[in-house]
């Protein structure tokens, strides 16, 4: 199961897994981001390559218009795929406290 | 214990389910668990892209050597022949602006596992993926 909304404060709320078959539905929502977001990951618990390259497509996008993903409370096992990926280069990440 | 499973993306979550319910069952811990479920997505779903004209199960068998350590084995019969213990280049220092989405995967997978096998003859491909407690990494 993988969920994505808006929160109150205006942050991205990302729970459950975001694997292969949730990429349509984490694209969809992505798609319609515009300017600086900040993604929260406290609930999310896993996520594969697929996810890696919506974050990646959506970080391109955005940063054509100079704003980018800002990605908070990462697990650590999320956490270290990003250091794998080298997106801890390319991304803002806070890791889960 | 192998399970067969349809050759879709709608199998991922039952994919999922059967190997978790093995890992819990040994109490598996975390540091292993993610790299085996991300193992068994990424090559799972290599199988289903790089062979959109079969449609036969991809066998799928997950196995508890020892305390904390796991070996995962897919079978993808009639699927082309794809190495995934091949060495592939990924700049993962390039900038943004050169990035594109792709060929993460396989990487993922090389770093991760402890022991990554692949064999393939008369058109039935075999990858094993082993990850233990004492490579812990994610």
């Amino acid at each position: 199961m993988f969920e994505i909304e808006h929160a109150d404060n205006g942050d991205v709320l990302c729970r459950g897994r975001l694997d292969a078959a949730q990429c349509e539905k984490a694209q969809g929502f992505m798609d319609g981001l515009e300017g600086a977001n900040t993604l929260d990951f406290a609930g999310l618990e896993y996520i594969s390559s697929a996810g890696l390259g919506i974050l990646l497509k959506t970080q391109k996008r955005l940063a054509g218009s100079s704003a980018g993903l800002r990605i908070i409370n990462v697990n650590n096992h999320i956490h270290d795929v990003f250091r794998y990926s080298g997106f801890h280069t390319i991304f803002d990440i806070k890791a889960k406290e | 214990m192998n399970r067969d499973f349809p050759r879709h993306l709608d199998s991922l979550a039952p994919l999922y389910d059967f190997t978790e319910d093995i890992l819990e069952a040994s109490d598996i811990s975390p540091g292993v668990r993610f790299p085996v479920h991300l193992a068994m997505e990424e090559l799972f779903v290599n199988m289903v892209k790089y062979n959109p004209d079969v449609h036969s199960d991809i066998v799928v068998s997950v196995t508890v050597i020892d305390t904390d350590t796991v070996t995962v084995v897919l079978v993808d019969d009639g699927g082309v022949e794809f190495d995934v213990t091949a060495e592939r280049k990924v700049n993962i220092d390039a900038p943004l602006a050169e990035r594109t989405p792709g060929g993460l995967g396989i990487h993922l997978i090389q770093n991760l596992a402890d022991k990554l096998e692949y064999r393939y003859k008369d058109g039935r491909g075999e990858v094993i993926f082993t990850k233990g407690s004492g490579n812990e990494d994610v």
